[in-house]
């Protein structure tokens, strides 16, 4: 039986010689309840300034949501994953066929989308074994390319050019205006979500042990990390969190195209995400997330036509002026240990 | 004294080339056995045989009565093998504790073990190999003789029963040298080790080794207590070539 400790400083958990630490720290909980505040206001604020901008927070929130999974997989696997939008169709397509086939709402198909994003990444899971450096980026590359072809070749069933139509909303309150709030919250929580269960992962021993993958695997499995275990497991859970984000814009837009999330250009926004907010800082993505999708929109409204050649020329400076992202301005000025550290007075 | 490894017949070849051949020896508890052997005589490869980085051709080797040949190198290290690295092969950003906690951490499975427990006891050896003040920062700033530490006090963490040191002398000065030596020595005395050392300094081994076992080639060409091994006329051979016994050699 589970046994469980609680302490003053901690909640200890023990299972057949194994020992879990839940080390509760509310004197570093100030930033964090701040932060979550001001995020958990700005809708309300869209809400009244403009509702149209409600959309961006819904997309802002995703594009977090998508980062902070492939931060993990980028850490537990060692590698970096060129393809996360492949999850994003597997788990949007098995949300769409089933919403479209059987009538089901977002609840139902839920099961199914992480079902379905984690066999498929089992199944490809060898790849992090198999595959590193430029193989590894070239075949998680193709995936989503290779997928978006199968939808153009079997159009009958994935409606490849013009999309898969009549899913079952997330919501329906009969008031648009709120169904746009409700659902920007609905991907905050699922933003702040994820934020919370990764950055409880990387601080617990398995972030430590995954550190050590992605810092020298041959030396990480000569001390008795079991590397091939972490690292399908690694890209396995991130891949299911990848697939929920396919899921929400199947459920959220009423509708599903392979060609919106599966080229190019979707992922390159994913990985500029992870590389403006902070190389695989997992609070940077949220930075990155929210920075990407409102430069994306002003620019849509402000440049038109021009604006797919400024937006990565913009982001190329940022990424030449600001190499630690912009989580890393914040970091330098407060800075913070994350790992444990021991203090010894004298 | 019971054997704690045995290796019998081991061959390794890369494509055409053979880096061990039909190489058998044995090592018992608590001893210190020492490998020498001239550049490219297949020690490293030896040692990554035996630690599970690369599987062998053909032959066996056996821990405690158990076949290991062909176990992953993370099982290994759970029944107890650990080695050092000939080149320092640190977590570059990870602090020297850190390091040290994760090999007390997935090193021997050990009952009610969290990430503080290991902290605590990743300390211990940081202290062991005086690198207790240094345990906050990243592996990348240290030394050379502080990474050669770190890496000792990863190997030891573990808890093995079987150290390997692979080359600790290379790049250090005699007197970090020096240091080091008595270091392994006070480690085998405290944890009760055994240890294989590979080693290209003569001197060293010959104070420090029991039995010495060399390799030239890939083969076996003499084992024996260190005295033994410095009158071999093949050992002699392998690394001053045959010229010197001739006397032809200047």
């Amino acid at each position: 039986m589970v046994d469980v400790e609680i302490r003053r400083d901690r909640i200890i958990l023990r299972y057949k010689g194994k020992k879990w630490d839940w080390i509760l720290e509310p004197r570093y909980w100030r930033n964090t309840l701040l932060w979550t505040a001001g995020l958990l206001v700005f809708p309300i604020l869209c809400y009244f300034i403009s509702p149209i901008l409600l959309n961006t927070v819904v997309n802002a929130n995703l594009y977090a949501a998508i980062a902070i999974p492939l931060a993990l997989m980028t850490l537990g696997t060692g590698r970096i994953n060129f393809g996360p939008n492949f999850f994003i169709g597997v788990g949007g397509y098995t949300a769409a066929l089933l919403s479209i086939a059987y009538g089901w709402g977002p609840l139902k198909t839920f099961p199914f989308a992480v079902l379905m994003s984690l066999l498929s990444a089992l199944v490809f899971s060898p790849l992090v074994i198999v595959a590193r450096g430029l193989y590894y980026v070239l075949l998680t590359l193709l995936l989503p390319l290779v997928f978006m072809e199968i939808t153009f070749i079997y159009t009958d069933t994935f409606k490849g050019d013009v999309g898969l139509a009549g899913i079952q909303l997330l919501l329906n309150t009969g008031m648009v205006k709120v169904n746009f709030l409700l659902t920007a919250y609905i991907s905050m929580i699922l933003m702040l979500l994820y934020l919370w269960v990764i950055n409880k992962v990387i601080k617990s021993r398995y972030g430590l042990i995954m550190a050590t993958i992605n810092d020298g695997e041959e030396v990480a499995h000569g001390i008795g990390v079991n590397i091939n275990k972490v690292k399908i497991l690694a890209f396995v859970f991130a891949a299911g969190m990848i697939g929920v984000a396919g899921w929400f814009y199947a459920h959220y837009f009423g509708t599903f195209a392979g060609i919106t999330y599966l080229p190019l250009n979707f992922m390159i926004k994913i990985l500029l995400v992870i590389f403006i907010g902070g190389r695989a800082q997992i609070f940077g993505c949220v930075v990155g997330g929210y920075f990407i999708a409102f430069l994306e929109m002003i620019l849509v409204v402000t440049l038109g036509e021009i604006q797919p050649v400024l937006f990565p020329v913009i982001l190329a400076v940022l990424l030449f002026t600001l190499p630690e992202g912009l989580f890393g301005l914040y970091r330098r000025r407060r800075y913070r240990e994350y790992l444990p550290t021991l203090h010894v007075r004298r | 004294m019971p054997e704690i490894l045995t290796v019998r017949n081991i061959t390794k070849s890369f494509g055409g080339l053979t880096a061990v051949h039909d190489l058998s020896f044995h090592i018992r508890k608590g001893e210190t056995v020492g490998l020498i052997g001239p550049n490219g005589a297949g020690k490293t490869t030896l040692v990554n045989l035996l630690c599970g980085s690369l599987y062998a051709d053909r032959g066996e080797v056996e821990m405690e009565g158990k076949l290991i040949t062909r176990i992953p190198p993370h099982k290994r290290c759970h029944l107890g093998l650990s080695r050092t690295y000939q080149i320092p092969r640190p977590f570059p950003e990870l602090t020297a504790l850190m390091s040290v906690v994760t090999s007390a951490l997935c090193g021997k499975d050990r009952v009610n073990r969290g990430l503080d427990d290991a902290a605590a006891e990743a300390t211990h050896y940081l202290e062991f190999v005086g690198l207790f003040s240094k345990r906050n920062i990243l592996a990348r700033d240290l030394t050379f003789f502080e990474l050669r530490m770190l890496e000792l006090a990863r190997a030891l963490a573990t808890s093995p029963k079987l150290l390997f040191v692979d080359e600790v002398m290379a790049g250090l000065n005699p007197g970090e040298a020096i240091k080091a030596v008595h270091l392994i020595a006070r480690a085998k005395e405290e944890f009760g080790l055994t240890i294989f050392w590979i080693e290209h300094v003569m001197a060293v081994l010959m104070e420090a080794a029991e039995r010495i076992i060399a390799i030239h080639f890939g083969e076996k060409i003499a084992e024996g207590t260190p005295a033994e091994i410095a009158n071999n006329d093949m050992v002699i051979e392998a690394y001053l070539g045959s010229g010197w016994k001739k006397g032809t050699c200047n």
